[in-house]
């Protein structure tokens, strides 16, 4: 497949993904707290068909403690009524498409903003060090390497703890957001850095600091538009990185809380030995993870490749 | 040729003289109704690592899971029975005023290195647990009335327990409390080293104790190796010597997942205490692995929710204080109470294998519960009455106001490592949005939690899981008494903030006191309908002890109390060749 | 050797850089060491305080770490509050099983990766390409966690290997050790070989399209010497300095496969002296950590001077 070609389709697997993601409203049967307590850990609803018209059998508890088919109690495919889980339930019998469809609203995006956030801070950082040299350069390089070498788990648990308990649901969001992009802006601000040294000694800039351009307007002129390349790969890099994570960060606790699902916490309930012997849908966020992240992944090889002459 | 054959004889009869010599034959314990086959390891995998092998210090189950096997006390609380029994100690008087306990000390035995025991190692022992110094986390446990009990010795084989005031059951307290050698640790308790003894890399010879296996080897980060101590004092009915397995080994699984699976594997012998789901998941498996899974009946351990109802201070916590104007209301707490939906909680957290909470007191206290209760029920409408009656009202979307017109809205704090509490804490707040509260669930690492709860008091309310130490309510006599630091609601009182808790106050330090068990039950009952009339805290489930072990392990016996598969680890023996290891 | 000293200073500077920010951290955690016993109703609160002046804590934040520092400086890391002893013989030989791991982990890794790459950027275009490179992806992607489950389960169906720990009893002490450390050392190199491959590549492929590989190309040069006596070298830059970041995450890249695999190494220590606030260790292992980083990091530096002359006429 040629370049441009990756990049499209790439591109446009993603659009629909987020896009999923935000309709979750629209396309998710069922609400994400929506409890179904008759049918703990349901195995996904087979899809019959008849005439060509899909329907379901509802699930009935059987003597092992898990389900069969009750065949007297038939419904159409569009008819909800509490039946019809296309990837099962989980502990508290909710349906789990619909909780991957709204976990996603808060992974895929906390990647976004995340990776948003330590390209913002890399490219500030990365422009000072490299454009001004000295001990600006220094002094945030050495930053850089302090902030890579701290234990953050004990200043996530500091965080956590000192918070007020009452954080929405969207202030945690954003705090999670805050602290993996945070964290991450040493590498961006390396390779930014490096970007704007060798712009710095090109022969215009040079040239045109000869005829008396402030750093401003060199910054803006001519070092900016050398960074977008290594933002937009840097970008493609960092957002997968960050929605896992979301997935470690929901494992300390340090995510979002329920009953607001995150592929993350979703992953925590999973990850359980009864969880993974017994009910293996449950791991449907980390199978969902995997296109998403393949789709980063061809995106970036794509974007590093030098475009075809 | 004659004189030697004289002193022959002369040696021969003083030495069976020796023998039948008073204080020289050994009070050996007989176990009754037990048989078994010696030889053969055991394997049992523990979730965290032991920290310490030193009794005096010990603060984590782990440590204590395995120093318990290779001490003794002096009075025992039989797991099975819940009762006390005759342990080291062979018998005991208390005197008519319940103040002094003289008690005889079992003759003729020794420590696990063969160095004989007697009154000397129990003064040692108890002055070691008794020593500001020491800072034994035990200590407390001797101190009665703000006065510590005092030990002396009578003679070689009897010593005297001094209490500064009446304990119904004194002799409940001894449980747990291992007789140190004299003669290994004196030294370094004299040079104020005793907190450093013991620890997992001392030399096995170092740790001497009388329990029915001996410590032999520590390999870090992977297994304590005990064998079986020939000294035993204990013997079953056909004179065999107690223990009848050689060894036992303790293997460090890390986490209950990995415990599950060594289980399941074959690599462990014994699964203590395990969690409904992974239960469950392993009872599909049992015919064709070899084990057999039990249930024990609900246990000691009770699962509630409580509210804050601390007196901040003023200016300090205004977010706290505004909540408290709904969480003081009782008329709140009982509607919380009636729309918690305890059946789902059985059914969708423990599978079936807990039961509904109507007081509280865990049902595995048999002895205690009152069992004039009612079991709960649940009624959204019964709720909904008794808030309209106290003035709560309802917006016209549904949400739950106050009587001053503000939002009943509050956060639940539970311990994020534990995933039943927090399903629970989902499930309740589930439960809550029918009557218009709007419930968060704040999971929050387990030593945060607690110091917001015991320390700050900056939380709503909490839902935590108790562990009853002991059968009698005297070992929660600080979580009762308004003034106790583990009162969890409310910690800590320089004088009861309400009449109800005076009340009880009243009747606990009556029941501490009262020889009389029908007396004290009656006194403890009243307690339990205070609370459950108050309802600071709202009690939920009792979760069962679930266990598991492998086929062809005789005696095992689990029993609701903690060790519950270990405490008869004497008894228990492999029945065919085949069950045992290389 | 100006490079170097001043290297090693700045190296200094960053190690107390480090000590002092995580003292500052683990104080800012609440709770300490003794609130689990503050739960337990039978304990008072006078004994508390005891144990708690016993361990020092009273003492301003200040005092607590000059004492550490000059303590450490002896070699005395300090003393761990849940094992009662000292905490250097406890980190040391738990570092040993971490290193025995890791570095096992990362020679298989560096072994299968380089050729990897190289055989993947020599035979860029092709089919076989496309195939290998859509696999490292789907590895490259696939979370460590779910991976280390997965193994883990595999081990308790069915028992071909053992599920946690180090060594069992009775088996020849080679071999066990093997045994046991296959199943952690694959969900290591499954982690780590990945990207190394493609990193190997990338470096590979950017030289090839690079001018001078073109014209020596044309030069008539034969592909594998060209490969390796021109185009290796060239490319070994950022090779080195992932070489470097190896080095350097040698004792923290496996923290979570040894949690989740019961492999008794320093990860399991470290996530439980945080969870218990056990101070000491906590400390013991960061600063190992970032000694560790810094090595990594100055071998890199190190390398890349002796290696790539370009660096050579750079000096900061």
């Amino acid at each position: 497949m040629s370049r441009r070609a990756r990049i499209r389709g790439a591109l446009a697997f993603l659009c629909l993904l987020y896009g999923a993601a935000l309709l979750a409203g629209l396309i998710a049967p069922y609400p994400y707290a929506e409890q179904h307590r008759e049918f703990p850990f349901a195995p996904p609803t087979r899809l019959h068909f008849a005439h060509l018209q899909p329907f379901v059998y509802a699930w009935a508890p059987d003597q092992a403690g898990g389900y069969r088919e009750d065949a007297s109690r038939a419904y159409p495919a569009g008819h909800l009524s509490g039946v019809f889980f296309p990837l099962g339930t989980d502990a508290f019998g909710r349906d789990i498409f619909s909780r991957l469809l709204y976990g996603g609203r808060v992974s895929l995006f906390s990647g976004l903003l995340a990776a948003f956030l330590s390209l913002a801070l890399g490219l500030l950082f990365g422009v000072v060090a490299g454009f001004f040299g000295g001990w600006p350069d220094r002094l945030l390089m050495r930053a850089g390497e302090l902030v890579m070498a701290l234990p953050w788990l004990y200043l996530l648990l500091a965080v956590r703890a000192s918070l007020p308990l009452h954080i929405g649901t969207i202030q945690a969001f954003l705090l999670v957001v805050a602290i993996i992009g945070g964290m991450g802006w040493v590498r961006p601000a390396r390779l930014i850095r490096g970007v704007a040294l060798s712009g710095r000694e090109r022969a215009f800039v040079q040239a045109a600091r000869g005829f008396g351009a402030g750093p401003g307007y060199l910054i803006r002129r001519h070092v900016l538009p050398l960074t977008a390349g290594v933002l937009v790969t840097q970008a493609t890099i960092l957002i997968p990185q960050y929605i896992l994570a979301e997935v470690t960060l929901s494992f300390l606790g340090l995510g979002v809380g329920e009953p607001v699902p995150s592929w993350g916490n979703m992953l925590a309930e999973a990850r359980q030995y009864h969880a993974l012997v017994s009910h293996p849908w449950l791991l449907a966020p980390g199978l969902a993870l995997i296109p998403v992240l393949l789709a980063f992944l061809v995106l970036a090889d794509a974007l590093l490749e030098s475009p075809e002459p | 040729m004659r004189s030697l054959r004289t002193t022959g004889t002369i040696a021969a009869t003083a030495l069976v003289l020796a023998t039948l010599l008073p204080g020289a034959p050994s009070d050996l314990m007989v176990a009754p109704g037990i048989t078994g086959r010696p030889g053969g390891t055991l394997v049992f995998s523990q979730r965290n690592e032991p920290k310490t092998l030193n009794p005096v210090l010990a603060g984590d189950n782990a440590s204590r899971e395995v120093i318990h096997r290779i001490t003794a006390d002096l009075i025992h609380i039989n797991r099975a029975t819940q009762q006390t029994e005759p342990a080291l100690a062979k018998s005991w008087r208390a005197s008519a005023d319940g103040l002094h306990y003289v008690v005889d000390l079992r003759r003729g035995v020794s420590f696990s290195d063969g160095h004989p025991f007697d009154a000397d190692d129990v003064v040692f022992s108890f002055q070691a647990y008794l020593d500001e110094k020491t800072h034994s986390p035990q200590r407390d446990l001797l101190v009665l009335a703000g006065k510590p009990m005092c030990v002396r010795k009578l003679g070689q084989y009897k010593v005297a327990f001094d209490l500064p005031s009446r304990y119904a059951v004194a002799e409940r307290l001894f449980d747990g409390f291992a007789i140190l050698p004299r003669h290994i640790l004196e030294r370094p308790y004299r040079e104020g080293k005793l907190a450093q003894a013991w620890g997992l890399r001392s030399p096995p010879a170092e740790v001497v104790g009388l329990g029915p296996f001996r410590f032999k080897q520590y390999v870090p980060g992977q297994r304590i190796v005990l064998e079986r101590n020939p000294y035993y004092w204990k013997e079953d009915e056909s004179g065999m010597r107690l223990p009848y397995l050689a060894e036992v080994d303790f293997v460090f699984a890390g986490t209950e997942d990995m415990q599950v699976m060594r289980f399941q594997s074959g690599e462990s012998d014994i699964l203590s205490r395990t969690s409904a789901r992974n239960y469950v998941a392993l009872e599909k498996d049992h015919e064709r692995r070899g084990y057999a899974l039990t249930d024990a009946g609900p246990g000691l351990e009770y699962s509630f929710l409580f509210f804050n109802l601390n007196d901040p201070p003023p200016g300090s916590l205004p977010e706290v204080a505004g909540r408290q104007s709904f969480l003081r209301r009782a008329s709140l707490r009982r509607a919380v109470s009636l729309a918690i939906d305890r059946d789902a909680i059985v059914r969708l957290v423990y599978l079936g294998h807990a039961a509904p909470l109507p007081g509280p007191v865990p049902l595995g206290n048999k002895a205690w519960v009152n069992a004039k209760l009612p079991q709960p029920v649940r009624s959204v409408a019964h709720a909904r009455e008794i808030l309209a009656a106290d003035g709560f009202t309802w917006s016209p979307r549904g949400a739950l106001l106050d009587a001053g017109g503000k939002r009943v809205e509050f956060s639940i704090v539970t311990s994020s490592g534990n995933a039943e509490r927090v399903q629970m804490a989902t499930l309740i707040q589930d439960d809550l949005k029918s009557l218009g509260m709007d419930v968060h669930v704040v999971p929050l690492e387990f030593r945060s939690l607690l110091d917001r709860v015991l320390q700050t008091h900056d939380y709503d309310a909490c839902l935590l899981t108790l562990a009853a130490g002991d059968a009698d309510p005297n070992a929660d006599m600080n979580v009762w008494l308004s003034s106790g630091g583990n009162h969890l609601w409310h910690p800590a009182q320089k004088a009861p903030a309400t009449p109800w808790e005076a009340e009880i106050d009243r009747l606990m330090r009556r029941q501490m006191v009262t020889p009389k068990y029908a007396e004290r039950k009656r006194l403890f009952d009243r307690v339990q309908d205070i609370l459950m009339e108050n309802l600071p805290l709202v009690p939920l489930v009792s979760p069962d002890i679930l266990v598991g072990a492998r086929n062809g392990l005789g005696n095992f016996r689990p029993a609701l109390l903690d060790h519950y598969t270990l405490w008869n680890i004497e008894e228990l023996y492999w029945r065919s060749a085949a069950g045992t290891r290389r | 050797m100006k490079f170097l000293a001043r290297r090693l200073l700045h190296g200094l500077a960053l190690l107390t850089a480090v000590s002092f920010f995580s003292f500052l951290l683990a104080q800012m955690a609440p709770g300490d060491f003794y609130s689990e016993l503050r739960n337990d109703p039978r304990v008072s609160p006078e004994t508390i305080a005891g144990l708690r002046a016993q361990a020092g804590m009273e003492r301003p934040l200040l005092a607590r770490y000059g004492a550490w520092v000059r303590s450490s400086l002896r070699g005395d890391l300090g003393y761990s509050l849940a094992y009662q002893s000292p905490v250097a013989p406890l980190v040391w030989e738990r570092m040993r099983s971490t290193l025995l791991l890791t570095g096992t982990a990362t020679f298989l890794a560096w072994l299968i990766a380089v050729p990897l790459g190289i055989w993947s950027a020599a035979h860029r275009g092709t089919w076989r390409d496309g195939f290998s490179r859509m696999v490292l992806a789907i590895l490259l992607t696939a979370p460590d966690l779910l991976l280390a489950l997965a193994m883990l389960i595999l081990a308790a169906q069915t028992g071909w290997f053992p599920v946690g720990g180090e060594a069992s009893r009775g088996t020849p002490p080679l071999y066990d050790l093997a045994w046991h450390m296959a199943l952690p050392v694959a969900v290591l190199v499954l982690g780590l070989a990945p990207a190394l491959a493609r990193h190997v590549r990338a470096s590979l492929l950017e030289v090839m399209d690079s001018p001078f590989a073109l014209s020596a190309r044309a030069q008539g040069i034969p592909r594998r010497r060209l490969l390796y006596r021109h185009l290796l070298p060239a490319a070994l830059n950022p090779l080195i300095s992932l070489f470097g970041f190896s080095v350097g995450t040698l004792l923290s890249a496996s923290l979570l496969v040894e949690v989740v695999m019961g492999w008794p190494g320093l990860g399991p220590l470290f996530l439980e002296a945080i969870m218990a606030r056990d101070f000491a260790v906590v400390l013991a292992v960061v600063m190992l950590s970032a000694v560790f980083l810094l090595v990594g990091n100055l071998l890199a530096d190190l390398l890349l001077y002796r290696f790539d002359p370009r660096i050579r006429t750079v000096d900061q």
